[in-house]
């Protein structure tokens, strides 16, 4: 069996040689050509003219293009793959995110105004700065929490107002009654701040058109390739037969890069208005404003409790900021991830939240690893915290007093959705026995008698993953299908090409994929190789974000392994003389049952090739596809605790431990899985302790253009994980995996935001926003020392 | 365009070029020699995803310019390997599961390999292992397993 | 990045004559502050003058009282150096922590020094440890070497070819970096020679500064708890996303504490 072993990954030697294919990297024929986009310096303001006769006359300038050539072409534009849905019946606001500026006002920093194609960057950028611009600045809107204060200047001045939509769900009766009665009501001010993906490798996209063949080619930094080639054909109306889509090695997504970016599109229209292949590579500063950023939700919430400490009901306020426009899968966090898992992993009788999409004048916001959930986590246990602190109960108890017996599972929670597995209260025991609870409590104590704060940050919570069936979230608002595709090719050999419709960027595919088509199919792995990321190749595909591949793609692959075992056992049973049923396979080798009679899996396989003596109506060949729909999303489960050191001098926390016990139901590759809660921890810490797309609240400039300003955590910022697993299997699939992907960022900002409180709660502390930096941690404890 | 002639020795052979005087090294190294191992992930001299070895030293080729290696010897990700047989170090880092997406990888191994040759023989902690990676951002590991990669190839090459 | 004509002088001699020649040349060292800047175009240059290529500039050397680094000593050099850690080990501490390992490697402390960054450790390095600046035609005392914000005493054509320090008593050196960029956001060099004491403090102001009245309750006594109750005025600090002025002016006194533990 490979499924379950720490098998290393079969992907490693390219990445660890450079022999790696990135976007970059790809090399063509023809010379390739370099694009530069000037961007708007202004968060607001309207273009009086664009002069770019100069550019076009400078050497190496091969077309500048702009917004007007855009509309006279008549290229259209991308709307929503999960379309705004009001739920309270009033119209939604959209206003799609425009490739380049169309009608002359720009709406956030870093808004494509023009498009220089030129034979080297540098031409690229000296023909930008000879374009000439006449903006009139407009007074713009950057504070979420203000968004729709009166006075607020308007981002779209044609709707009246700021809001995009309005939806609220949960049991709101039951919520005003449990608050009537309740023994402590905790209220708090919870933002999350707003951050940006960052992976290491910037988008990159490159563009060629054939004429001669009217064929067009896009390189790409994208997780699913397949929904970028249907995007194409809304934005320069190219049809996906005339169009091949690669995403070749992406240098981590995070979900950011699942969009249809203005860049993509715009560096094919160079290549067809050139006839040369066309590049663009981002730098850090363009991707840190141009790539999607994300949470930048203000919340306010209260949360009720018995004399006991059992949770009653809670309830909140969500401004939910989506930037300058509507990013494709935007809504997917407001009306689909964010609210559902409410709950957490706590059994919580009533729950009631509005949100309010707003737009402000910042680059849009769209899913990021955890999408919606760490806001989510974030609000509710903040609330938990400080209600254990205020009514002096441990917040380890009064976890495990509200944690979901697993009794209780199926669990329907206020919100109404279904936890199918699942066993919090394990969790919650493991945890305590992991990181020695009792003995960190008295360490906190012998250490604050010696003035040092430290403190410890627990969570817990249900994530949504795995996203699917097709039914579920088309009812929660998604226009693509969410189900996944894999077909595995037997060659006459017997060596298979496995093809997905997932993709890897990190995700070690290519190792998991090959585990799982390798036992199913009970030949070496050595003998299966994987190809992702070709529209080409691959018959179509949904692509990997969500925490969904294994639980989609990686089960369509179990599926049509499956299926061709079956016909090649007919086929087996046929040669050999016997009853399919009668037949196992083994290290390659079609059995008889209780003989000795068998039959190499390469000698069926080449028979379903090349021998006419087969079983009468069985067909030539030996290649399945699968279409997998899954029965429901899959609900990974989690408890993270962390410990802080917090300098009151200077504000600075030190993160000294930090565990997890996740429940992510079947684990393929536990060396792999670590390794994604690692990562996906370290961006929520960073999320919790320095990472902010900050705006200047007056001018609206955008401050944190560079690694400069943009923090992400560097390895002295990070302590070694303790990270340990709990597995119940998800009926919803054949495997009986949840997803793993996502715990680390949705947990975090949490974890380590109770632990920072709870290190400074004996100032008076009762809240500080994220991100927790060393600044802000001190002014708190000014304003605390000063009773303000 | 000012360009300027410039002869060094990149993993070992002989290269000459002419290049305008604005080429940085990363560029000259991908765009000209074709050695695409070599990566940029910023533009600030942060990220350490370029990182090559200049005469010995590790250095980050985004922040220096190609004219300026007149004589040197450079050696990149595509230098390391003998054949088929791994460094050391990249085997390390296959073993321990040092890599997710490989994109800062490449600088990755890079900055390990020089922090193994500069405590050769000296004790190698944890703490030494992560100050030494301040020029080295990843996103996807969460440095845990970069850091466990560090120490065994380290002890792989003798150190 | 704008075009430049690219130079690399064998002597300091020739490296004068050709910025003096340029319309507007300016000296590469270590590049580690001034290449980041040209790659976003906040800077341009008809020539750059590569100093690299002066082998004489490469030293670290005891010369009687004083310790002398040549212009193309960089970081890794300093900090490592077995004279500079007997001599002034604060001065190694600080070169040992400018940015990270790989800038270390390429970026000098004179190139540091002659960009003037209002973050750069080695500025509080120069003036803390009372250090001269030598160029190729006068030498400049640290307090009469910063003018600004990027603004030094130097004058067009002329190159900085070392900088030598005195040797204090004692010295110590202590940086709170940014998260995001390990700049200082406040870093203090103390030291102590004699009867007197220096604060030089970078990160805070648009230029490194001293600090009076530290100094003079460092003189008196040099220990970590003399500096108790002083505190520094915000008045003309940075305030940015790392910090306002309040907070440097905290991390002032803090750092300043933590430096003088370190001595």
């Amino acid at each position: 069996m490979y499924v379950g072993q720490p098998i290393r990954r079969r992907e490693d030697v390219r990445f660890l040689t450079g022999r790696g294919l990135f976007v970059d990297d790809v090399q063509m024929t023809q010379p390739i050509a370099h694009a530069a986009f000037l961007r708007s310096p202004h968060a607001h303001a309207k273009i009086r003219s664009i002069k770019t006769e100069r550019a076009r006359g400078l050497p190496g300038v091969l077309t500048v293009l702009t917004g007007a050539d855009w509309v006279r072409q008549g290229h259209g534009e991308a709307d929503g793959v999960w379309p705004v849905n009001d739920r309270s019946g009033k119209p939604a606001r959209t206003v799609n995110r425009p490739f380049i500026c169309v009608d002359n006002v720009v709406r956030c920093v870093g808004e494509i105004v023009a498009m220089v194609v030129a034979e080297d960057r540098h031409q690229a950028l000296d023909a930008c700065e000879a374009i000439e611009v006449d903006y009139e600045p407009l007074p713009a809107n950057v504070v979420t929490a203000k968004a729709l204060d009166a006075g607020t200047p308007l981002v779209h001045p044609k709707f009246g107002t700021n809001e995009v939509l309005e939806t609220y769900h949960g049991n709101k009766a039951v919520v005003d009654e449990a608050f009537k009665k309740a023994h402590h009501i905790t209220k708090l001010e919870v933002p999350t701040n707003r951050v940006t993906a960052s992976p290491i490798e910037p988008r990159a996209y490159m563009g060629h058109y054939d004429p001669l063949n009217d064929r067009y080619t896009v390189w790409t930094t994208h997780q699913a390739p397949h929904i970028v080639r249907q995007y194409f054909t809304r934005s320069l109306h190219i049809p996906e037969h005339k169009l091949r889509v690669v995403a070749p090695d992406v240098g981590g997504g995070f979900g950011m890069k699942l969009y249809h970016y203005p860049e993509e599109p715009l560096v094919l229209w160079g290549a067809i208005e050139t006839e040369r292949p066309v590049k663009w590579t981002g730098t850090r500063s363009e991707c840190l404003m141009g790539d999607t950023h994300a949470r930048d939700h203000y919340t306010v919430g209260e949360m009720a409790f018995d004399k006991g400490g059992k949770i009653l009901a809670m309830r909140f306020k969500t401004l939910a900021a989506f930037g300058a426009y509507e990013s494709q899968w935007q809504a997917s966090i407001t009306n689909a991830y964010h609210f559902t898992m409410l709950s957490l992993a706590y059994d919580i009788p009533g729950i009631f939240t509005q949100v309010k999409g707003v737009y402000t004048n910042c680059t849009p916001v769209d899913a990021y690893r955890g999408a919606g959930r760490p806001e989510t986590v974030y609000q509710v246990e903040r609330l938990i915290e400080n209600g254990a602190k205020e009514m002096g109960i441990d917040p380890f108890e009064l976890r495990q007093k509200n944690a979901i017996p697993p009794e209780k599972i199926p669990y329907t929670t206020a919100i109404g959705i279904t936890y199918d597995s699942g066993d919090p209260p394990e969790l919650f025991r493991k945890m305590k026995k992991l990181c020695n609870y009792e003995a960190l409590r008295e360490e906190q104590k012998k250490l604050r008698a010696q003035g040092i704060c430290m403190g410890i940050g627990i969570c817990g919570f249900f994530d949504m993953a795995g996203a699917g069936p097709v039914k579920m979230m088309n009812d929660l608002g998604a226009k693509i299908g969410c189900y996944d595709v894999a077909s595995v090719r037997v060659h006459p050999s017997g060596k298979i090409t496995v093809f997905a419709g997932s993709h890897s960027h990190g995700q070690s595919h290519a190792t998991t994929w090959t585990q799982i088509a390798a036992d199913r199919l009970g030949i070496p792995i050595e003998d299966i190789e994987l190809v992702e990321g070709d529209t080409d190749r691959v018959p179509f595909g949904i692509g990997t974000w969500g925490s969904r591949s294994l639980s989609t793609a990686g089960v369509a692959v179990a599926v049509a392994a499956g299926r061709v075992i079956e016909k090649a056992k007919k086929l087996a049973a046929h040669m050999l003389e016997c009853a399919p049923s009668d037949l196992v396979i083994e290290n390659g080798q079609f059995i008889v049952k209780g003989t000795d009679k068998k039959i190499a899996f390469a000698e069926v396989s080449n028979a379903a090739y090349h021998s006419g003596d087969r079983p009468k109506g069985l067909e030539i060949g030996l290649e399945e596809t699968a279409f997998y729909d899954p029965t429901d999303c899959t609900y990974p489960s989690a408890v993270h605790l962390c410990v802080v050191i917090v300098d009151p001098e200077t504000g600075h926390v030190k993160l000294r431990n930090y565990w997890s016990v996740d429940d992510v139901g079947r684990v393929i590759n536990p060396m792999v899985f670590e390794g994604q809660v690692h990562g996906g921890c370290t961006q929520g810490i960073g999320q919790a302790l320095m990472e902010e797309c900050a705006y200047d609240p007056s001018s609206g400039q955008y401050l944190s253009g560079t690694f400069m300003d943009y923090a992400i955590p560097h390895a002295t910022d990070i302590p070694m994980f303790g990270v340990e697993s709990h597995v119940t299997l998800t009926p919803s699939n054949p495997l009986g995996a949840k997803g793993g992907g996502e715990s680390g960022t949705i947990a975090a900002p949490a974890c380590i935001s109770n632990g920072v409180i709870d290190a400074l709660y004996h100032f008076g502390i009762r809240q500080i926003t994220q991100p927790m930096t060393p600044k802000k941690i001190w002014r708190a404890i000014q304003d605390a020392k000063a009773g303000r | 365009m000012p360009s300027t002639k410039v002869s060094m020795k990149v993993n070992g052979r002989a290269v000459s070029a002419e290049v305008d005087t604005r080429t940085l090294l990363v560029h000259y190294i991908r765009e000209h020699l074709k050695l695409t191992g070599t990566h940029v992930g910023c533009d600030t001299t942060q990220c350490g995803a370029c990182t090559v070895h200049v005469n010995g030293q590790r250095i980050k080729s985004c922040t220096i310019f190609a004219v300026q290696l007149e004589g040197a010897e450079v050696t990149t990700v595509e230098g390391l390997a003998k054949g088929k047989q791994l460094h050391p170090m990249q085997a390390a880092f296959s073993e321990h599961h040092g890599l997710q997406c490989g994109y800062c990888t490449p600088g990755m191994v890079m900055s390990a390999i020089s922090i193994a040759e500069r405590y050769k023989g000296k004790a190698l902690t944890e703490d030494i292992v992560r100050h030494e990676l301040e020029g080295n951002l990843c996103r996807c590991t969460g440095y845990h397993n970069i850091v466990k990669a560090v120490m065994a190839g380290a002890k792989a090459m003798g150190g | 990045m704008y075009a430049f004509n690219y130079h690399r002088p064998a002597s300091v001699a020739e490296a004068v004559k050709i910025l003096k020649a340029s319309s507007d040349g300016r000296c590469l060292a270590g590049g580690m502050s001034l290449i980041p800047t040209m790659k976003h175009r906040l800077s341009s240059s008809s020539d750059l003058i590569d100093l690299n290529g002066i082998k004489e500039l490469s030293y670290i050397r005891r010369e009687g009282d004083q310790l002398v680094i040549g212009a193309l000593a960089r970081h890794v050099e300093i900090a490592d150096s077995a004279e500079v850690k007997k001599s002034i080990p604060a001065l190694a501490a600080l070169a040992g922590g400018v940015g990270d390992p790989q800038v270390r490697n390429r970026g000098t402390f004179c190139g540091s020094l002659c960009f003037a960054d209002p973050a750069a450790d080695c500025p509080a390095g120069l003036v803390g440890l009372n250090g001269t600046v030598i160029t190729d035609k006068r030498r400049i005392a640290a307090d009469q070497f910063f003018e600004g914000l990027y603004e030094t005493a130097l004058e067009k054509g002329e190159i900085v070819t070392g900088v030598s320090f005195p040797i204090p008593e004692k010295a110590g050196w202590a940086k709170f970096a940014n998260l995001a960029s390990r700049y200082a956001i406040v870093a203090v060099m103390v030291a102590k020679t004699g009867g007197t004491a220096r604060v030089a403090v970078t990160g805070a102001k648009a230029s490194v500064f001293r600090v009076a009245e530290m100094e003079a309750a460092l003189a008196k006594n040099f220990s970590a708890a003399a500096l108790d109750g002083i505190k520094v005025s915000s008045a003309g600090m940075n305030g940015d996303l790392h910090g306002d002025p309040d907070y440097r002016a905290n991390l002032v006194s803090v750092m300043a504490k933590r430096a003088v533990q370190a001595s």
